[in-house]
């Protein structure tokens, strides 16, 4: 398993550390507001705001863990689909489930990482200005946008393995709308009931770049 | 040590071959050759797992091929049309990922190989020639040290010299370690200088298996002139060309056996010559020019 760590590291170092610094900017992008709102108006107004009108205050944080999931897809398995690459990994002595489910394991094991660290350090800005609810309220809130950026990077990754065009397509269909579900609304905490069951249904299409892979294994084709 | 049995396979309606059959004995070198479009490429995605025959099976070391255990893969060296690796690591990081894998590893082979290359070991695969990408591709097979070879079109992109290179390290190698080599090339002087045996494919079926010395002292190429009319269709006459009246045919008659059927037939003929030919000569021969 940790040999095809290092293998995806190689491949996938420079976007990662991309990706981290950009969702760390975003992050800080969005404690400066607080503060600068607290700041300029002190903390009782923004908690006023909070209450009030279902402010958040991380609002500009809503997609950028989607597409970092969707990037990391692309980035770590549209070259294995250039020149039909996958065969050397298919081609070494273990299984398709161990390789495949190794490199799947890298890139949603850091895309976590990478959202642990964004959650854990807005929890230590923003429990230094609010009540312990107001600071549960902002994160169950903005969790459900880093499991969509996992679930995007799922289906980023069927979507690149498959080996026909035909079926990418509706497979990218599929995605569009089963994604959607995470942003259908903008309340904050109105997925909070759902949170749970939207965990499982995240994992379940962990299993979907299988599914490619033995399309793949098959000689499906154009 | 590979045995293929009634392979048929279509793809969508165009039928590729019908009921193929081969098999590839231990320690041997065998080439398959073929026109673009008859199926070699096929018959190597069959072999190596990647393409499910629409009819027939495909064994290697006894064990069915889409069914095959992962542990024997360490003993099949692919090497995929292209020289295909993973072209972003560089040529120390890609022999790391590649050990762990292989208990038979030899590192200073690959080592070896590479010297011949006048690159750093940090320069990345992908900013790497053809050629020198081939010569990876082979260390890398070469290191995990497997009893079966398959290789699909090595020669693809590569000049004569690194050509005669990669020939020369593998037919090495695979006579001294008794090694099996299954592999496809477009350029067919290589394969002389390289296979035991051959496999010469046309659109649907297999044309010929036999060792290629036994080929080249079989085939020979007849040249003759009609003196009046036209050739009659002789099954044993392959593709033969006529320009003013100057015949043109390869066959595995016997000179004898060539003068005793054109007498046999009252075919009016004078200068009757026939020589041996290289493999191409043969092969063409066998397919045609077309």
């Amino acid at each position: 398993m940790f040999v095809f760590f290092y293998k995806e590291w190689i491949k996938t170092r420079y976007y990662f550390m991309a990706a981290f610094v950009l969702s760390l900017f975003f992050c800080i992008y969005c404690m400066l507001n607080i503060n600068r709102v607290i700041e300029l108006k002190g903390a009782a107004h923004v908690w006023e705001v909070m209450l009030q009108r279902d402010a958040i205050f991380i609002q500009s944080l809503r997609f950028v863990p989607l597409l970092l999931g969707i990037l990391a897809g692309i980035v770590q398995f549209a070259p294995e689909m250039q020149q039909k690459r996958i065969k050397l990994t298919l081609h070494l002595p273990c299984s398709a489930e161990q390789s495949v489910g190794s490199m799947l394991l890298f890139g949603a094991g850091l895309l976590a990482m990478l959202s642990a660290v964004n959650l854990l350090l807005l929890y230590t800005f923003l429990q230094r200005h609010f009540a312990s609810e107001l600071v549960r309220h902002i994160l169950l809130t903005g969790a459900v946008w880093y499991v969509a950026g996992l679930t995007a990077y799922f289906f980023s990754a069927w979507i690149c393995l498959e080996p026909t065009w035909k079926r990418r397509l509706v497979n990218l269909l599929v995605a569009t709308g089963a994604l959607r579900v995470f942003f259908i609304s903008e309340t904050p905490e109105a997925y909070n009931t759902f949170l749970p069951i939207l965990t499982v249904y995240t994992l379940l299409t962990a299993a979907l770049p299988f599914w490619s892979v033995s399309r793949f294994k098959e000689g499906q084709q154009d | 040590m590979i045995t293929c049995k009634n392979l048929t396979h279509y793809y969508g309606k165009r039928l590729i071959y019908e009921n193929l059959s081969f098999n590839v004995p231990k320690g041997r070198i065998l080439g398959l050759l073929g026109k673009n479009g008859t199926g070699k490429t096929t018959t190597i995605n069959i072999l190596s797992g990647f393409l499910k025959p629409h009819a027939g099976e495909c064994r290697i070391f006894g064990e069915e091929v889409q069914n095959m255990k992962p542990i024997t893969r360490r003993n099949i060296g692919l090497l995929i049309e292209g020289h295909v690796q993973y072209t972003f690591m560089n040529m120390e990081q890609i022999e790391r990922f590649y050990a762990p894998f292989y208990p038979k590893w030899n590192r200073d082979v690959y080592y070896e190989l590479l010297k011949k290359l006048n690159v750093a070991s940090h320069q990345r695969i992908s900013r790497m020639s053809c050629g020198q990408r081939s010569q990876v591709a082979l260390g890398l097979i070469l290191a995990q040290n497997p009893e079966l070879l398959i290789l699909d079109d090595f020669s693809l992109g590569l000049d004569p010299g690194y050509r005669r290179l990669f020939i020369d390290y593998l037919r090495d190698f695979a006579k001294s370690e008794g090694k099996t080599v299954f592999l496809t090339s477009h350029i067919i002087q290589d394969m002389e200088r390289l296979i035991d045996d051959c496999i010469i494919m046309d659109y649907g079926r297999i044309l010929t298996q036999q060792p290629v010395n036994n080929l080249l002292e079989k085939y020979f190429q007849y040249t003759f002139t009609l003196t009046q009319g036209s050739l009659p269709y002789f099954p044993e006459l392959f593709y033969p060309t006529i320009s003013r009246g100057r015949v043109e045919a390869g066959s595995f008659l016997r000179p004898e056996e060539m003068r005793g059927m054109l007498d046999a037939h009252s075919v009016p003929y004078t200068g009757l010559k026939w020589t041996h030919v290289s493999l191409e000569d043969v092969f063409i021969g066998l397919t045609g020019k077309y």
